[in-house]
């Protein structure tokens, strides 16, 4: 080893690092970013889930248990009536409901165990632990604090659980499997289409193309045809795959989760046509999978619940395409909506706008590039 | 200036990079069938120039016409063929699918791109390579390729930013024959060099440097007028005495 040669390499290095403002911003301003979003997704100021509260008690426990629910910091309690508790589960408002059935104290004085309902919404197991945490810590502090005037112990909590969808014959896989189709599809054709058509602006082929009759959108609706021909294929290997290899659960139309696949390819190959402007290498378009791609998974509601995001992310997730998709399948896998659910419907409508504005945005890209 | 009609007329062109002034109100007028070469060395506005003969500049003063259509305009470029400097091809394609691709997007139809594909790879030497993948050639037969894909489409104005880079001597002597039939049989071509032997086969040449057009004229012409013998020192002799 020579160290002057190899300290000519690591001079170089610097330099070029210095010439390259963009990857130091990468470096440096991504960890924040990611970090801070972690953050913000684990806990630290999310908002809680919120949870419908019904007491049919005619004691006096389900009262003190329904008011110390609402001091919990684990969820966000409000107090309501049956047929409005199963409302909002329904139009997914909350994430569950608690019902306090009218034996509870009964139950609790006799020493008996206590079996609260507790009707989950299903399709997001990462909402039902807050509701079971909070319900059990204010089942002992609520009837600690009843023990010195009405004698009732601390009783045993043993909860009866009812899915709105899934329930407990799905494992991790089931939740994951829609959500994770969409990712896979999105990221994989992003990446290809991005770096395809860095390739056609740092070859000369796209000033070519510039210099020949044909016209911006020829471009843009050429690029959308091929990559499409390829991603309708891949989108068929993925759902076969998904359903009848790994046997994930599927409650909905086979052709709708193909749809909505082929929906979030549009937006994939039109956003990579769009970012590839904001790079001039390769190199450059590889960086906007971490500053592009990784928030949006950690905000599309796949690991982490849009509705457990502090407010002003829950705004940002709202603007991201990936979180509609996901939503769309796992209406789709989980609920078995068709095209006659509401919610169903508006995921498809926001999938078709963005896939309609980053048309426009890609081809508007190519005007401004060609000098 | 020609008695031929107009094939491209530029009228005061001017553009600026920045603070760089690429084209300052360059004029020129290049009649049908003619070859007009432009002299001129490194960073002179040849490039800026060319490309703003197809659209890809837009100019900040001054017009350009091109086949009788003031530019902008899109449907002009069918006939017009554009050879850039760097041979910018699909390096995955064979040397066939890049020509045909380019016949195709001068809208030539399947059948007719085709034979055209024939034809052009035909004049520029390499039938024999048209099933390569175009990474696997050489500098010089890429640049080939690129000057067939220019070409395919049989374009009435063809634009060649120093077409002859990397080509052999022999080739080049080929080529520039097969430049002069063209033009012979109608195609006006407008070429940047800076390749003097080239510069002696234009029927004329223009000197740009700095962004401006310097002289123009003959061979012949320019030499007389810096009172030289060589079109080398022609070129030094004008340019001294403009700057």
């Amino acid at each position: 080893m020579n160290g002057r040669r190899a300290g000519a390499i690591s001079l170089r290095i610097l330099q070029q690092f210095r010439h390259d403002r963009r990857t130091l911003m990468l470096l440096f301003v991504a960890p924040i970013i990611l970090l801070g979003l972690f953050y913000f997704l684990t806990g630290g100021g999310s908002s809680l889930p919120a949870v419908d509260v019904v007491n049919l008690d005619r004691g006096p426990l389900g009262a003190v248990l329904a008011a110390d629910l609402g001091q919990s910091t684990e969820i966000s309690v409000t107090r309501t009536t049956p047929s409005r508790a199963a409302g909002d589960l329904s139009a997914d408002t909350v994430a569950a409901y608690v019902v306090l059935p009218p034996d509870l104290s009964a139950r609790a004085l006799s020493g008996d165990v206590i079996a609260p309902t507790i009707h989950l919404e299903g399709t997001q197991p990462a909402l039902t632990q807050p509701v079971l945490l909070a319900l059990d810590q204010s089942v002992t502090r609520a009837s600690r604090s009843l023990a010195a005037t009405e004698g009732v112990r601390v009783p045993v909590l043993e909860p009866s659980l009812d899915y709105l969808h899934g329930g407990p014959g799905l494992d991790t896989l089931d939740y994951f499997g829609g959500a994770f189709i969409g990712l896979i599809v999105f990221l994989l054709v992003f990446v290809v289409t991005i770096i395809a058509f860095l390739r056609e602006r740092s070859q000369g082929t796209l000033e070519r193309l510039m210099a020949s009759p044909l016209r911006r959108a020829d471009i843009v609706v050429g690029y959308i045809g091929g990559f499409m021909v390829v991603a309708a294929v891949q989108a068929a290997e993925v759902v076969v795959f998904t359903l009848y290899a790994l046997h994930v659960h599927n409650q909905g139309d086979v052709a709708l989760i193909v749809l909505l696949t082929l929906l979030m390819t549009l937006v994939a190959v039109n956003l990579g046509i769009f970012l590839s402007m904001f790079a001039t290498t390769e190199f450059q378009a590889v960086q906007f999978i971490p500053l592009a791609i990784v928030p949006q998974v950690l905000l599309s509601g796949i690991v982490f619940p849009v509705a457990t995001e502090p407010g002003w992310l829950q705004v940002v997730s709202r603007l991201l395409p990936l979180t509609y998709g996901v939503d769309g399948l796992r209406d789709v896998m989980l609920k078995g909506n068709g095209l006659t659910s509401g919610p169903l419907l508006v995921d498809i409508a926001v999938v078709v706008a963005f896939a309609v504005a980053l048309i426009g945005a890609a081809t508007a890209t190519l005007r401004r590039s060609a000098s | 200036m020609t008695t031929q009609p107009v094939a491209v007329s530029v009228d005061g062109l001017t553009k600026a990079f920045g603070s760089i002034r690429a084209l300052d109100g360059v004029s020129l007028t290049v009649g049908a069938g003619e070859i007009y070469g432009l002299l001129g060395p490194n960073g002179a506005g040849k490039t800026t120039l060319i490309r703003s003969l197809v659209g890809l500049v837009t100019a900040d003063a001054g017009t350009v016409t091109v086949l009788g259509r003031r530019l902008p305009d899109r449907a002009v470029l069918a006939d017009v063929g554009y050879m850039p400097q760097a041979p910018a091809l699909y390096a995955d394609l064979t040397v066939e699918e890049n020509v045909r691709f380019f016949a195709s997007v001068h809208d030539l139809d399947r059948h007719a791109g085709a034979q055209s594909a024939v034809d052009a790879l035909e004049f520029v030497d390499l039938s024999s390579r048209r099933h390569s993948v175009v990474a696997t050639l050489s500098g010089g037969m890429r640049q080939r390729v690129s000057l067939a894909c220019a070409l395919v489409h049989r374009p009435r104005l063809l634009l060649l930013d120093e077409p002859t880079v990397g080509v052999d001597p022999q080739l080049r002597a080929e080529l520039w024959q097969r430049f002069t039939t063209m033009s012979g049989e109608g195609t006006t071509i407008i070429v940047s060099s800076h390749v003097m032997d080239e510069a002696e086969r234009c029927g004329r040449l223009g000197l740009v440097r700095f962004g401006r057009m310097l002289a123009e004229g003959t061979s012949a012409e320019l030499r007389r007028l810096a009172g030289v013998e060589r079109l080398e020192d022609a070129f030094l002799v004008l340019s001294e005495s403009s700057s």
